[in-house]
């Protein structure tokens, strides 16, 4: 019945060093996609929900719409920039994790800078008032909503931590599954599925599963202290 | 507490899911129905990447690499390898040697800085069979390369070298090979006669349901099975990718059903029992045994799946 947990469990404390690899790999993709993405998204989510300016709508609507992006499109797109012929094949990345990365952060960002423009922008309306009469700079401003919505912006990431954990179909197509090297969680789990383990593949799905809330609970213990 | 609650809680659907998987996973029987006939012959071909197509670009092609590594596809010490993969885990052989290809008894060059990294672009079928797995170390061991194997689809694993990503390409499509050669975009290795390098093959086979409700195990021919199928309207699994079991699915059938590699344009006669499911092998297979349906399978990748099944 539950062999498939009896599995991953198994996996877990088998100490295989293929597995630790992968889920190395997977990590180091994640944290890294999504930190990016949260240095380019929670900046720009907040300076487009602090200002007032011509062509606002359009570009939060635009920003909403990537939100959408199928990520295997944007593999597809990443996958013929970065091929040996195309405009970035002199970098020599495809077929590489730093790919991978790139192609998630296209990925990831607009949601980041679209939840984030969601969350800040009635604590910008709430702010408004007081920083008028109060004088304060534009930068205090948005120094203010930054510290104001940072429980929101935690939530945030964790959605695109998540994100960037599960995602196959980008990665698939500019990582090209290489064992040792662009082979992660998903793109492993998607390769037993055709190999017909599925037993194998859901072990991994359970232990993906385990790291998500491993860094739930890590991030609702930081919100918990940011509230004190 | 309510961490260690929600822990609980998040555990449980994980238990959840992991029962109605099992409980759900059906006992049917997949066979070989219809085997060794030489229309399901199924050759494997390797072809080293021309650089010179690319001379106007900054692709660089490790053409020592290809070299390398081609040559040693072809030495005699590699063929017994390749014929005794999977012998003592099936039973039998899972590749056959190609009788007249070119066997070479050349010193491979020990991998440089510069040639280390080769790029392989092969397609699912062939890396989900193991067979590159259980190759390439010793290979890699020996001489100090790291191939990188990516795979896809026949025919995105020859777009990406297409798009200058692989330095040779190992595939089964022979139609689709000779017009990657005829564009310029294959190089012939020294010591060879051509540049795409047939080594090995295996047979496609027609796997079904254990009952066999079109009896195409009486047939006299792999083209009379499928007519079987055709006639009894049993559901057919066709893979509809354009990957090389695909292309070979479409040539077996009786052409005045109609059914061509276009999969925009199956007729509608067929439409109630050919299922055009646009997915990999194993997702194929799946598919058929839970349909009961019947899948032609190249046999590496259904023995693999056999054996997987139900762990």
């Amino acid at each position: 019945m539950t062999e498939s947990l009896a599995r991953a469990f198994s996996l877990v404390f088998s100490g295989d060093k293929v597995l630790s690899e992968i889920i190395l790999t997977t990590l180091r993709m994640a944290f890294s996609s999504s930190l990016a993405a949260l240095l380019i998204g929670v900046p720009s989510g907040l300076l487009i929900a602090a200002n007032e300016f011509p062509g606002k709508k359009a570009v939060v609507m635009f920003i909403r719409t990537c939100m959408g992006f199928p990520p295997v499109v944007v593999g597809i797109i990443v996958y013929i920039l970065f091929s040996g012929i195309g405009p970035f094949g002199k970098l020599g990345l495809i077929y590489s994790v730093e790919l991978m990365i790139i192609a998630q952060v296209v990925l990831i960002t607009p949601i980041v800078a679209g939840m984030t423009e969601t969350a800040a922008s009635p604590i910008c309306d709430r702010l408004s008032e007081t920083a008028k009469g109060l004088r304060m700079g534009k930068s205090k401003v948005l120094a203010l909503t930054f510290v104001e919505s940072k429980y929101q912006i935690i939530a945030v990431y964790l959605f695109a931590f998540a994100r960037a954990m599960s995602e196959v179909g980008a990665v698939q197509i500019v990582g090209g599954n290489i064992l040792h090297k662009t082979r992660v969680m998903t793109t492993t789990i998607a390769l037993n599925y055709n190999t017909g383990d599925f037993a194998y593949a859901v072990a991994l799905g359970v232990i993906l599963m385990l790291i998500v809330v491993a860094v739930n609970l890590a991030a609702s213990l930081l919100q918990r202290g940011k509230k004190r | 507490m309510k961490k260690v609650l929600s822990l609980v809680l998040v555990l449980a659907l994980l238990v959840a899911c992991a029962a109605v998987f099992t409980a759900c996973s059906n006992p049917n029987e997949l066979v070989i129905l219809y085997e060794q006939d030489n229309d399901l012959k199924n050759t494997y071909s390797a072809i080293a990447v021309n650089p010179e197509k690319f001379a106007d670009t900054d692709v660089e092609i490790n053409t020592a690499g290809a070299d390398a590594l081609i040559n040693w596809l072809s030495l005699a010490s590699t063929r017994a390898l390749i014929e005794n993969y999977g012998v003592e885990d099936y039973g039998e052989k899972l590749f056959y040697l190609q009788e007249n290809a070119t066997v070479v008894e050349v010193e491979i060059p020990a991998a440089t800085a510069a040639t280390k990294d080769i790029a392989l672009s092969t397609t699912t079928s062939v890396n989900d069979s193991g067979l590159m797995q259980y190759l390439m170390p010793y290979f890699e061991e020996a001489y100090g390369y790291k191939v990188n194997i990516a795979s896809a689809g026949t025919g995105a694993a020859i777009n990406a070298a297409k798009l200058g990503n692989a330095d040779l390409i190992l595939v089964h499509s022979k139609s689709q090979e000779d017009a990657f050669v005829n564009e310029g975009y294959g190089r012939v290795v020294e010591g060879f006669t051509a540049a795409r390098v047939t080594f090995m093959y295996n047979f496609f086979v027609l796997v079904g349901p254990k009952a066999d409700p079109a009896k195409v195990k009486d047939a006299a021919s792999i083209k009379d099975a499928f007519k079987a199928i055709a006639d009894t309207q049993s559901k057919f699994i066709s893979r509809g990718d354009s990957s090389g079991t695909h292309t070979k699915e479409v040539s077996l059938w009786d052409t005045t059903l109609g059914i061509t590699a276009d999969v925009n344009a199956l007729p509608e006669t067929v439409k109630g029992w050919y299922v055009s499911a646009g997915q990999g092998m194993g997702a194929c297979l799946a598919m058929a045994n839970e349909q009961n349906a019947y899948v032609l399978s190249d046999k590496a990748t259904y023995l693999t799946f056999k054996k997987n099944q139900g762990k």
